[in-house]
């Protein structure tokens, strides 16, 4: 009794309009999934443009080191140019200080040299150096969206 | 030791390699579906499932019975479940952010706007379709043989409900939300008239204390909006699934929807089900389940009229689909034309005017209007205290799941519904034109206003009515359909009255494009 | 075919669905300001003067653009459609690519300051409707400033020294004007002023619902019910007390200054106020800020319809010849009862004891030398009886049949308790004995209509027992 007409079950599956039917919830399921994830990412974030002023060259003679604490990055002068590097650990994301042979992470003990190549510790890759330009009026402006070959320097004319 | 090494790593692939079947027939106890026995067991092997009978009466399932109300409810809050969810992923309850967050919200997050429309909409949409659903329990008699308690708890569910969708018309923190806060807050407050014409208040401030207790303060503010959030996001929903549960748990337990003792096939059953050939279905007649058959009370009936009955896999749940699907569609639907209101931000200085409560209850504001504690806790209260006894005090139990029972309960729920509507609309218009007992003495004790105004003479009137039907009828059901078919009629009007009627500082208007410009 | 109405309902339903899914797809990745977006990089690939540049316009991303002020908490995302505000090469583009004018941006870079905090509108909007806060519908308070007025914005963080010759003229002139025109007679700002009209220190940020809109022409909205309500405050708001009469331009210069009156204040690092304008502190400036409103030059006493009762010529000399500086400061500073003006000592509207005594010396520099002959009221014994028979010959016809003066007579109320109170009796009597000179009141002493010191005596005694009627 209970396995009855199981050829009238097989029929009524493959039945167009069930087909049909079932499809077009699944689809409409798949639509609505895709809507729900794509909820989660906003169109724009809530941060300052990646991009900034850091003043005039002059601010900057040959031998500075500059640490912009809100902006994450270290700011160079010397003879060859201009050039910046972040101040955040390419590890888990703590912010390295300066010491006499480059940087070093005091979270999790990574240390970089004075390019910012890793020489000690878990980081899996040296501090990336971001692009810097100048605006018509002079003013220096770093991109930390950008980021350049190690070594490429800024050079003021 | 080399061939039990043997014999385990062999054993261990041979599982592996049949990893998916077992993994699959453990997922899926009963295997596919393919036959009534394994359709009978997906049923009850499945946690979603089994909450629904192995076999559903045909009865259930034809469209023109339940219209599908109740179900509708339930889709359109797991709707507002999941976009709620998904609402809080960008919501801040600070009353500086939550306005911000929902402009960002409508302006720059994918579909957020079209999310924030389906919220809105879904949850209002609750308050039509368990309106309706009640309306249909009512009419067939659903309330009856053993589910009385049921319907109770169905009321609590409608209260819930009318709390959640009120708490979060509070949350945008925009003019309408500060300002049906504040209107709220004092409805809460309204014990306060009685106990100040008794001249009690300075001891037993009950208003007070839970207008306090539910501002955090005597006016809205972070503390109100953190309150109202805690209700909206945690405390309402919870008890709602609670009471839900036991609302599925008793229905089930119930042996299903009621249906006639008479019940019929038609051919046009056809369209909604695949009938049984043979009567009497997997089970025998005379089956209960388990440790059932040593009680002896009313419940669970399973055992009756089971040749009516067919396999819920797949008929109910093709119907319970289609009508889920049919749900989404019309929310998203009204939700892509429909914008849910946003106005200015919240400004404690500036009313607006008039400042309305959200619509549903601008029933309740009209009735506000001639009391604040009758419109705002007596009526309510009052209403609703009646509703639950409704199942108490009539108790016929012949002809139970037949719309308006018979020829006469159409007639008096017609005779009922046309006095309703003639008498409420006659009470209103006498307000609107001659004023109440303030307008002609203005120096009235409030105690008298709060005894006699036009909402009480109208709850009074419905009480005559019904017991003058009870009377002429000689049946409680009569005067149960009496009550019931007022309640509605003035539920519908005053509502009505309060949305399009009402203007600034709550004057009669035909229509809005009448109101006076601010 | 069995469950065919509800396969068929959900098969319906399911089409209806993805119908609504890509309807509501489309609608999101076709926002209005697309269309702008990829108008400017035309416009830049057009314009680019060089290869590079023009590589560089083809490859710019069609993505929203926000301007987000952290110190402001403020979001503007203006630069969806107006992308080339900043831009050198859109100097000759059509609105909204074009660059904006002036060089105003060469100090306050789009990054820094973003749009709305001088242009107003609704800076979380991606469409123009909304963004640009127009119409009730968008419920936004702040809709874009019209262009006249868009100087009251660099009063947030520039003072008036500054502004004077930066090209804030106009809130300077505003300002000016509304030293002048007597407005703080009525209007508290900063906590000084009469307290007849609303104070004013936040009146350009309330929102629209503050104002009264009905018979606002045009747009409403704050900047036109302020323009309009100067021009004619009766018209905008009926039975207005506002006493003002300005020219058009001068409507606009109020306007402007009246908008700088905001209740946020601009973080430290957006200021530049060096310092704040020195504010006159002479008789005459202190007079016109509070009392030309109403006083005018105070040379004539006239019913004033607007305030529905007579203004007293507070420098007419016939009045300063009998009113010294003592009572002069007691009225000042306490008020007139019953009528707008107002008690201006530190406590009530404000005016230090110093200033008022300015105000006295301004208003007094006309007072005639020689001192009135004084009146010794107490010397006679009084007959209100008789005062009552003279009152009613010589005095009704002006003040009234019960002394209350009013529309149709030239008299001030003496029922009014200012005078009942304050005025002391010797007061009354040199004033009915000697008149009042440029005011319609003759003298009635031996010099004029000739009553004798006895018969004026008897009628102050009566005036006085107006206020023993009113009592009982």
């Amino acid at each position: 009794m209970s396995d009855k007409n199981p050829e009238k079950g097989e029929v009524s599956r493959r039945d167009f309009l069930g087909l049909a039917a079932i499809g077009t919830a699944v689809l409409s399921a798949l639509g609505v999934l895709a809507g729900v994830l794509r909820i989660f990412k906003p169109d724009v974030h809530f941060e300052e443009s990646k991009k900034f002023k850091i003043g005039k060259p002059e601010q900057f003679p040959v031998g500075t080191v500059k640490k912009f604490d809100d902006k994450k990055l270290f700011v160079f002068s010397d003879e060859d140019g201009f050039y910046a590097i972040t101040a955040v650990c390419q590890h888990l994301g703590c912010i390295v200080y300066k010491t006499d042979w480059g940087f070093q992470c005091p979270c999790h003990g990574s240390k970089y040299d004075q390019m910012g190549n890793v020489i000690g510790g878990p980081a899996p890759r040296g501090l990336p150096w971001f692009k810097i330009e100048q605006l018509v009026d002079g003013s220096l402006v770093v991109d930390a969206s950008k980021e350049v070959p190690k070594g490429t320097k800024y050079i003021y004319v | 030791m080399g061939e039990v090494n043997q014999s385990g790593i062999a054993k261990f692939l041979n599982n592996i390699r049949s990893l998916k079947k077992s993994f699959l027939g453990s997922f899926l106890r009963s295997g596919k579906p393919t036959s009534d026995k394994s359709r009978a067991a997906v049923m009850f092997n499945n946690f979603f499932l089994h909450i629904q009978g192995v076999k559903t009466h045909i009865n259930t399932l034809r469209p023109t019975y339940t219209f599908g109300f109740g179900l509708i409810s339930l889709y359109l809050l797991i709707i507002v479940v999941i976009s709620g969810v998904l609402l809080m992923v960008y919501y801040n309850p600070s009353v500086t952010e939550a306005y911000n967050k929902i402009k960002d919200l409508k302006y720059v997050v994918f579909g957020g706007n079209l999310l924030r429309n389906i919220h809105k909409w879904s949850g209002e949409g609750m308050i039509i379709f368990v309106l309706l659903h009640m309306a249909r329990v009512f009419y067939t008699g659903s309330y009856k043989k053993g589910r009385e308690f049921n319907w109770v708890i169905g009321i609590v569910l409608l209260i819930l409900m009318f709390g959640m969708n009120l708490s979060g018309y509070m949350l945008p923190w925009d003019q309408l939300a500060y300002w049906a806060l504040l209107i709220v807050a004092n409805i809460i407050n309204s014990p306060k008239e009685i106990t100040d014409s008794l001249g009690i208040t300075q001891y037993f401030d009950i208003g007070g204390f839970f207008k306090e207790l539910f501002l955090g303060g005597t006016n809205p503010t972070q503390e109100s909006l953190t309150r109202v959030y805690l209700l909206h996001i945690w405390l309402l929903p919870m008890f709602l699934f609670l009471f839900l549960g036991i609302h599925f748990w008793r229905i089930r337990k119930d042996g299903g929807l009621t249906r006639p003792d008479t019940f019929e096939r038609k051919d046009s059953d056809i369209y909604y089900v695949n009938p049984p050939e043979k009567t009497g279905g997997i089970f025998p007649t005379y089956k209960t389940y388990g440790l059932m058959e040593l009680a002896r009370g009313r419940t669970p009936a399973v055992d009756k009229d089971v040749e009516n009955t067919v396999l819920s896999w797949p008929n109910l749940l093709i119907a319970e689909l289609a009508i889920f699907v049919l749900t989404l569609a019309g929310v998203i639907a009204y939700a892509y034309f429909v914008d849910a209101p946003f106005k200015e931000p919240a400004n404690p200085l500036i009313p607006e005017n008039p400042a309305k409560a959200p619509w549903y209850f601008l029933g309740l504001q009209e009735l506000l209007s001639y009391s604040a504690f009758m419109g705002g806790v007596g009526l309510p209260g009052l209403a609703l205290l009646g509703l639950a006894l409704i199942p108490y005090l009539d108790r016929e139990e012949d002809r139970v799941g037949i719309w308006f029972t018979n020829r006469q309960g159409v007639t008096v729920a017609l005779q009922s519904f046309i006095i309703g509507t003639i008498v409420v609309i006659g009470i209103l218009a006498f307000v609107v034109n001659f004023g109440w007992f303030r307008n002609w003495w203005p120096n009235v004790p409030q105690i008298l206003i709060t005894l006699i105004n036009p909402g009480n003479i109208w709850v009074g009137f419905m009480i005559v009515y019904s017991l003058f039907v009870i009377k002429k009828t000689g049946s409680t059901r009569m005067g149960a359909i009496a009550l019931f078919t007022m309640f509605l009629v003035s539920y519908v009007i005053f509502t009505a009255m309060g949305t399009y009627f009402r203007g600034p500082n709550w004057d009669f208007f035909w229509s809005k494009s009448q109101w006076p410009i601010h | 075919m069995y469950s065919r109405f509800y396969l068929s309902v959900l098969l319906i339903s399911g089409l209806v669905l993805i119908t609504f899914l890509v309807f509501a797809t489309y609608r999101e990745l076709n926002p209005e300001w697309k269309k702008y977006q990829l108008e400017y990089r035309d416009l830049l690939i057009k314009n680019a003067p060089n290869e590079a540049a023009r590589k560089k316009a083809k490859s710019i991303k069609i993505e929203h653009q926000q301007i987000y002020i952290k110190p402001l908490k403020k979001v503007d995302r203006c630069m969806n459609c107006h992308r080339g505000v900043d831009d050198p090469l859109m100097k000759d583009a059509k609105v909204p690519h074009k660059l904006h004018s002036g060089d105003y941006l060469k100090k306050h870079p789009v990054s820094k300051f973003g749009c709305t905090l001088c242009h107003y509108g609704q800076g979380r909007a991606t469409n123009k409707k909304d963004a640009h806060g127009k119409g009730r519908d968008t419920h936004w308070d702040y809709p874009l400033i019209p262009f006249k007025y868009i100087q009251s914005s660099c009063a947030k963080c520039h003072d008036y020294l500054f502004l004077k010759d930066n090209g804030g003229e106009m809130v300077v002139e505003g300002e000016r004007l509304f030293r002048e025109k007597g407005c703080r007679g009525c209007h508290k700002l900063n906590g000084v002023g009469g307290d007849l009209g609303k104070p004013l220190d936040i009146i350009g940020s309330q929102p629209i619902a503050y104002f009264p809109m009905k018979y606002v022409v045009g747009e409403r909205n704050t900047y036109n019910w302020l323009k309009q309500h100067f021009l004619d405050p009766r018209k905008i708001v009926p039975g207005s007390e506002m006493r003002v009469f300005l020219s058009e331009k001068e409507a606009d210069l109020l306007t402007t200054y009246t908008l700088t009156l905001r209740a946020e204040e601009m973080p430290r690092q957006f200021r530049a106020i060096r310092y704040t304008t020195p504010v006159p502190k002479d008789g005459e400036s202190l007079y016109k800020m509070y009392c030309v409103a109403c006083h005018g030059n105070g040379k004539i006493s006239a019913y004033d319809e607007i305030l529905k009762r007579t203004i007293p010529a507070i420098m007419n000399p016939a009045f300063l010849k009998i009113a010294d500086d003592k009572n002069l400061e007691r009225i000042i500073k306490e008020g007139r009862k019953g009528t707008p003006m107002t008690s201006w000592k530190r406590t009530a509207a404000g005016l230090r004891d110093e200033e008022i005594r300015n105000i006295i010396k301004f208003i007094t520099k006309d007072r005639p030398d020689e001192r009135p002959e004084p009146f010794d009221y107490k010397r006679f014994v009084t007959d209100t009886k008789h005062g009552k028979e003279l009152f009613n010959v010589r005095c009704a016809l002006c003040h009234g049949k019960d002394g209350k003066g009013g529309k149709d007579h030239l008299g001030l109320n003496l029922r009014n308790p200012a005078v009942q109170k304050f005025v002391d009796p010797e007061f009354l009597a040199m004033t009915i004995r000697d008149g009042r000179k440029g005011t319609p009141m003759p003298a009635f002493g031996k010099t004029g209509v000739g009553l004798s010191d006895q018969d004026i005596a008897d009628l102050v005694a009566y005036i006085r027992s107006f206020s023993d009627k009113g009592k009982k």
